[in-house]
This record gives structure tokens, sequence and C-alpha cells, in this order.
């Protein structure tokens, strides 16, 4: 008799794998109000993985928790785990420069520093390691060729950052995290103020870069969301809804309220 | 089912689906008009089962055209997008369906009435109900979204195998008998292979419905019954 197929039979697949980070019972909040309630996550090393929901839901609030950038505003506070290769991140000992070199962080707007694109990059990697100069000069020219912008650059590495285009602008930026070796990249909605060639160009980037970082993606293209990730939570209201095999969340979600924000039948 | 944000999406769904049960009800008078029309010998009948088929073929033309435009156009997922995709394939079941009933149709002139034994017709009478029932109860079944039935009506194509099983060594008694009969019994023979077919393409339908249903697979092997490859006429 031949093994029955089950479609159920890979579910626990994100979790097999080891995991780079895990997520225990954590909770958030700004101010008074709780963003973020009791999320438990397991996110696999060298692999994507996309948050979608609706706007508010808080998934661009737990991606900044995982390199704790909401540190830099006040009144906002989170509870719970969110361990690093099994260390907690949100311990008080742990060193918020060393963090985000191990976990880099793409914005949605372009941000590129107002300076030469040579030193877009050398910048970051100067705040962390003394270098010669000729060293600086393969890590700049690994960096822009690993976010696939070499060729186009590498005639004019003294012109300003603020020149290039908008999609180069943001690959620009993935060379500059990718520049500092972290081991995790977070891109909170890296394409969605690009157009649909540059948008293509960042999408290839991120299928490239999953063979040597853990990627974590908030997207609110579904269609993104079902092309890059291998795995997809999907957030509502601060709560993880369902978070399963991306192929498995789009052809058939477990979750009646995943069903209809996929479907496009919300509210 | 909650209605979609944009509301010509569900239209969309709905002509996709509307143009299933069109097609079904097509293939049940199809199926029912070809076995008559060979029964009782009317060759009107049957011309109007070749002439259906047209009509078949161009719904399924229609159907591939919508959801090809729909999924281009509005990207379907989960649930959405099992019923997109789940439509192709049925409708190229239900075509296939109308395609083997035209076949028993054009057999009709050449089967003939007085050397055909009544009790074979009688067999073959009871095989077509059988399938007949199931054309039909498919579509119903999917039409009202019951899944446990479609399962339970894949199983029954078992029931349509073990009656072509018995037809079949019917047909090679006759011509034994009488070398006669051979002609007849062929086109038969035909027709009743025909008649099974339709009843794989049923368990087809019924297999993607209950995916697009549920978003599980049902199990690969189900009981096989047709036994004809196996069974060698006794010299």
């Amino acid at each position: 008799m031949k093994p029955m197929l089950s479609t159920d039979l890979n579910v626990s697949d994100t979790t097999v794998e080891k995991a780079k980070i895990e997520v225990k019972n954590l909770n958030f909040y700004y101010g008074q109000s709780k963003a973020l309630k009791d999320i438990n996550l397991s996110l696999p090393e060298r692999s994507v993985t996309a948050f979608i929901g609706p706007s508010g839901c808080g998934k661009s609030t737990l991606l900044r928790v995982l390199n704790r950038i909401y540190e830099l505003y006040p009144k906002q506070s989170a509870e719970g785990q969110v361990l690093l290769d099994g260390k907690n991140i949100l311990d008080r000992s742990q060193d918020l420069n060393l963090l985000r070199t191990k976990i880099g962080m793409v914005f949605q707007k372009p941000t590129p520093f107002p300076m030469s694109i040579y030193e877009n990059i050398a910048f970051g990697v100067r705040l962390y390691e003394k270098i010669s100069k000729a060293e600086m000069d393969s890590r700049v020219e690994s960096a822009l060729k690993r976010a696939a912008l070499w060729n186009e650059v590498k005639d004019k590495l003294n012109a300003s950052g603020q020149s290039l285009s908008g999609g180069q602008q943001q690959r620009l930026c993935i060379a500059r995290t990718v520049a500092v070796k972290p081991e995790v990249i977070l891109l909170d909605e890296p394409a969605s103020a690009l157009d649909p060639l540059s948008t293509a160009k960042i999408e290839e980037l991120i299928d490239e870069l999953q063979a040597d970082y853990t990627i974590v993606i908030v997207t609110h293209n579904m269609q993104q969301a079902a092309r890059v990730s291998r795995q997809t939570a999907f957030m509502y209201l601060g709560e993880l809804v369902e978070f399963d095999r991306t192929e498995k969340i789009f052809t058939s979600p477990r979750e009646k309220r995943t069903q209809d924000y996929i479907t496009g039948r919300f509210g | 089912m909650a209605e979609h944000t944009v509301a010509s999406f569900d239209e969309d769904l709905r002509q996709i689906s509307r143009l299933i049960n069109d097609m079904g009800d097509l293939a049940g008078s199809m199926v029912g008009g070809s076995t008559r029309a060979l029964l009782e010998s009317d060759n009107a009948l049957a011309q109007r089962v070749v002439s259906d088929d047209a009509i078949m073929d161009a719904r399924q033309r229609e159907l591939d055209d919508r959801a090809i435009t729909l999924i281009a156009k509005r990207q379907p997922m989960a649930d959405d997008l099992r019923h997109v995709v789940g439509s192709i394939r049925m409708a190229g079941d239900l075509e296939r369906i109308g395609d083997l009933a035209k076949n028993i149709a054009k057999r009709v002139g050449s089967v003939g009435v007085s050397t055909a034994p009544r009790d074979l017709t009688h067999s073959i009478d009871s095989m077509a109900q059988l399938v007949l029932i199931q054309v039909q109860g498919v579509i119903q079944e999917y039409t009202v979204g019951d899944a446990t039935a479609l399962a339970k009506l894949r199983n029954d194509d078992e029931r349509i195998d073990v009656k072509y099983t018995s037809v079949f060594r019917e047909l090679l008694t006759y011509m034994m008998e009488d070398p006669r009969n051979i002609t007849a019994c062929t086109h038969l023979l035909f027709c009743a292979k025909n008649l099974e077919r339709i009843g794989d393409h049923v368990t087809n339908i019924a297999e993607n419905a209950y995916y697009v249903l549920t978003g599980t697979q049902l199990p690969a092997n189900r009981p096989k019954q047709d036994e004809t490859a196996m069974s060698a006429p006794a010299a």
C-alpha cells in the first residue's frame, strides 16, 4: 500500500529546523495600551519568515522588538523573552550595539546617509571594526555585490548615496546592513515604495540572502509574502492568529480570520 | 462565507460556479439522453446529444476564459484560489463526460434494435442508471458543499466498476454464442466502457470538489473493482 499523502505532514516544518529566534510569551505596551498579546513564535535559521496582517495588527511592533529598536521611544516596554540563539535579548545586560550588529534592519523608506555610496557602507563597518583601506575596499565591493548593486555603482562610488534611484537606495541600505555581517536581517516593508522592477530585484535579493541569513519581512503585499517567504505569521489585533508554512497559509489556512484576511473579505 | 470587500470579485466567482452548475446539468442530460437513445434506438435523441456537445465545449471555453481572467485580475488566495483552480479542472472532466456521451450517441445507428439481446440492454441500462446518479450527485453535493457525501460518492464508483466487469463477461458470452451478435456487442462494449470512463471522471470531479471545499486531498488509493484487464475469456 502506498503511503497516504497528507498536506498536514509538513506542518511542523517550522519547528523541526533549528530556531534562530524564539519569541516566548511576549507582551508589548505603548504606554497603557497593549500592542502585542502573548506572542509565541519560533523563527528558523537561514529562512525567510513573513509577518502579515492589517494595519495596526502589531506586525511592525513585533519586528521592532526583535532588535529592541523600540527603545528609542519613551513609554514603550516589552515583557517576556526573545531568544537569539538561546540568549534572551530583552535582558538588561544585553549590549544594544552588539545586538544591532547581529540583527540588521532595513526600513520602508530608503534611508541612505548624506554621504558617498562608498561611505554609506564603510561608515557602519568602521564603528565596529578597525580594518585597512584595502580590506575596506573589498568589504564595500562584496557588500554591494551581495546587494546586487555593484554593477550599477562601481564607477561612481564617490557619488552621493542620495543621487541613486529609490530602488537603488533601498539596495544600498541592504548592502549597508550586510556589510557589518549580521546574522538576522529585519525588513520593514522594504519594497512598498518601489516600482515593480525594483521590487523584483529586492525579492530576488531576499531569495539569495536567505542562504546566509535569517530574514524576517513585514509586508502589506500578500503576493509578495507568498513569493518570498518560507513561513508566514498572520497577526490581528496584537495576536498571532496563525503561523505555518507559507504554502499552507495561502492555499488552505486553518483559521477563518486568516482566510478572511488573505482572500479580501475583512471588515 | 462573508462577502469580499470588492463586490465584483464575488460576482466573478459566482459566474464560475454558475458555469460549473450548467455544465453539470448538461452532462447529466447528455449521459441520460445517450443511453436512452441507445436502448430505445432513438436516432433523433442521439442527434440532440451530439449537438449538445458543442454547447458543452463552448461552456468550458467560457469558464477557462473567466477563470484565467480572474486569476490575472484578482490573484485569488486560499479557498478562492482552490475554487478557481478546482473549477478549471472540474470543467475539464465535465467536458470529457460530454465527449464520452456523444460517443455513445454516435453508436446508436450502428448497434441496431433487433440484434442486441434484450437481457444485455437491460444490464447496460442498470449500469447507465448508476452512472447517471453519480453524475447528477457529484454536482449536487458540490453545490451544497457536502464534503463527506463527496468522499462517499467517490467510493461508490466501485459499483460501476463491478457492473462493468459483469457486462463485459455477458457480452463475451453472447458473442461466443452467436457470431452474428459480434458487431452489435462490440459497439455495446464500447458504450459500456464509455460509461465506465464517465464514472472515472465523476471520481476526479469528486476529488477536486472535496479539495476545493476542505483544502485537503482525499487519500490517493481507493478500491478498484474493474477486473476486465485480468479476466481472460474461457476458450
